[in-house]
């Protein structure tokens, strides 16, 4: 039996006296599209910094594709992409020594070939000697994508990786990801406030309410669960009262 | 290319690249070229007053400069370290490890298989060929300028003084810049990161050498040491304040090494002591917490 992409057992998260996560026991399969969606201070951004090693938990563990995020930390590191929420990256530098530094930093030691093939698979060549400074917002998530999955991780993390994209961008990294889990067979998971893009991206979900996941299934069962309701807005305002309007 | 050498390259690169480094790097190189060239305006306008009051019969006395040493002429470059060079290590060391916290590259970088001390050792690296850099070029112009001035080239002895004189300031700036780091590190806020080591250099190089000898802020500007006073409350204050004082154990070792008439003894203690500053700052920034990298900055 191989193990799930990603895996937790009651991970719980406290900040002081605030708990920001609680007992979340989940299984994500390989190959799927997972949304994680919420409201804000639900957990979301926590559980993503739990299951990328960026925090521990306060109890509970978690593992990516069979590797402890704790006691296998470097392991699980090797075998992830992530693109946190607004990152800006350093704009002195062009795109190519951007996603060279890294590139290395992932433990490419050669990575202008490997760069060129993630720049042609995402159509964006032509910027390399460019600098950052000069990058719009959806070409910075763009570069984002691109250094997420440069050294061909088998997981994806995006911390609400359609934030502050224009309709174009967000179509654009919408495809992307339906071809990297298409083509690549990667295993995406995903924060996301945009249901829409929920609906066309992702094919299992999960809806936290102030740091319990109160919803996991798939996006098929979830709408075959509630005929009575028109879209996955509708039954995400009943799953989750905290954001019904 | 190791976490190590990815980091230094990348600081060094991302230094070359930042304006504000530029002009501290220009104002510093420029202000340590302009001291040969104060020397040797000083000693052009006093040479032509002596010699016109030795024309008129007014003094048999030789020339004062006629026995000054050649490095004489790098002396106000030992000040220039403490006051702009340091200032400009702090910055540059707070741009390091700021940097990335503001770019919010900090959790990009540490969700790779990246060890702290790796990466931070390796900012500190990169500072520290940016630092050399910085001072090889200032003590090329020295050296070229003193050469000029004397007409002769700089000999063997006074050149490995100079050198040694770049390596203690070397030595000296690295302790402020990772000063800086760490500010950068842990500070809430950017303006913070910036103001408390700007602080903390002037405890270093005022506050606690005046303890010790009671000298006048002013007298502290000299690019020679303070002598340390004695008897009383001063023999208790100066054991303490003694080897805080990095600023002047720098100028006492530089002003040793130049050659300057008014401080004489080894320099040995005072390169030990810087030294041993450098060593206890280096241990504390490579060992960082792991989770003080990512901390958010509430600008």
């Amino acid at each position: 039996m191989t193990a799930a992409a990603i895996r937790t057992w009651d991970l719980c998260r406290s900040y002081g006296t605030y708990q920001a996560l609680t007992k979340l026991s989940l299984e994500v399969p390989r190959g799927e599209v997972f949304g994680l969606l919420g409201h804000n201070g639900a957990g979301k951004t926590t559980t993503v910094n739990l299951l990328t090693t960026l925090l521990e938990p306060t109890s509970g563990r978690a593992e990516i594709g069979g590797r402890n995020t704790v006691n296998d930390a470097a392991s699980v590191r090797r075998s992830i992409g992530y693109l946190p929420e607004n990152v800006q990256f350093y704009d002195s530098l062009t795109l190519m020594e951007n996603l060279r530094f890294f590139g290395r930093l992932s433990g490419i030691r050669k990575p202008d070939a490997r760069i060129a093939d993630v720049l042609r698979f995402l159509d964006f060549t032509g910027h390399e000697n460019q600098r950052l400074g000069t990058f719009s917002k959806g070409m910075r998530q763009r570069v984002g994508i691109a250094q997420a999955i440069l050294h061909d991780p088998s997981v994806l993390f995006l911390d609400e990786p359609t934030s502050g994209l224009d309709p174009e961008g967000v179509r654009i990294l919408r495809e992307t990801i339906v071809r990297l889990n298409q083509e690549y067979g990667m295993t995406v998971f995903m924060n996301t406030h945009l249901l829409t893009e929920v609906t066309k991206t992702c094919t299992s979900i999960g809806i936290l309410n102030h740091g319990h996941l109160v919803h996991h299934d798939t996006l098929v069962n979830t709408l075959a669960s509630f005929p009575e309701e028109e879209s996955l807005e509708a039954i995400y305002f009943q799953l989750d009262p905290a954001v019904a309007p | 290319m190791s976490v190590f050498i990815t980091s230094a390259h990348h600081e060094t690169l991302s230094v070359c690249r930042a304006r504000i480094a530029h002009l501290l790097l220009f104002v510093f190189i420029g202000m340590v070229s302009l001291s040969s060239i104060i020397g040797w305006v000083t000693n052009i306008t006093v040479t032509g007053v002596y010699e016109k009051i030795l024309a008129n019969g007014l003094t048999v006395a030789p020339n004062p400069f006629s026995a000054v040493p050649e490095l004489y002429y790098a002396r106000n470059a030992v000040i220039y370290v403490v006051l702009i060079g340091t200032l400009m290590a702090i910055v540059l060391g707070v741009q390091a490890t700021l940097r990335d916290r503001k770019s919010a590259t900090a959790g990009l970088i540490l969700s790779r298989p990246v060890a702290v001390s790796a990466r931070v050792g390796g900012q500190l690296a990169g500072l520290g060929v940016v630092i050399f850099a910085v001072l090889a070029i200032s003590m090329a112009i020295s050296w070229a300028g003193i050469s000029i001035i004397t007409g002769a080239p700089l000999g063997s002895d006074s050149t490995f003084r100079l050198l040694g004189f770049a390596g203690c300031a070397w030595m000296l700036l690295m302790v402020f810049a990772i000063i800086g780091m760490i500010a950068g590190i842990t500070s809430k806020r950017e303006t913070t990161a910036l103001l408390v080591p700007f602080a903390l250099w002037s405890g270093l190089a005022f506050v606690i050498p005046q303890l010790g000898t009671a000298a006048r802020p002013v007298a502290l500007l000299n690019p020679v040491p303070m002598p340390e006073q004695t008897g009383g409350y001063f023999d208790v204050l100066s054991a303490i304040t003694g080897p805080l004082s990095i600023t002047e154990h720098f100028k006492r070792a530089g002003s040793i090494l130049l050659r300057d008439s008014n401080v004489s003894g080894s320099a040995g203690s005072s390169v030990a002591i810087l030294l041993g500053f450098l060593v206890i700052a280096v241990v504390v920034v490579v060992l960082v917490p792991r989770q003080k990298l990512r901390q958010t900055l509430n600008d």
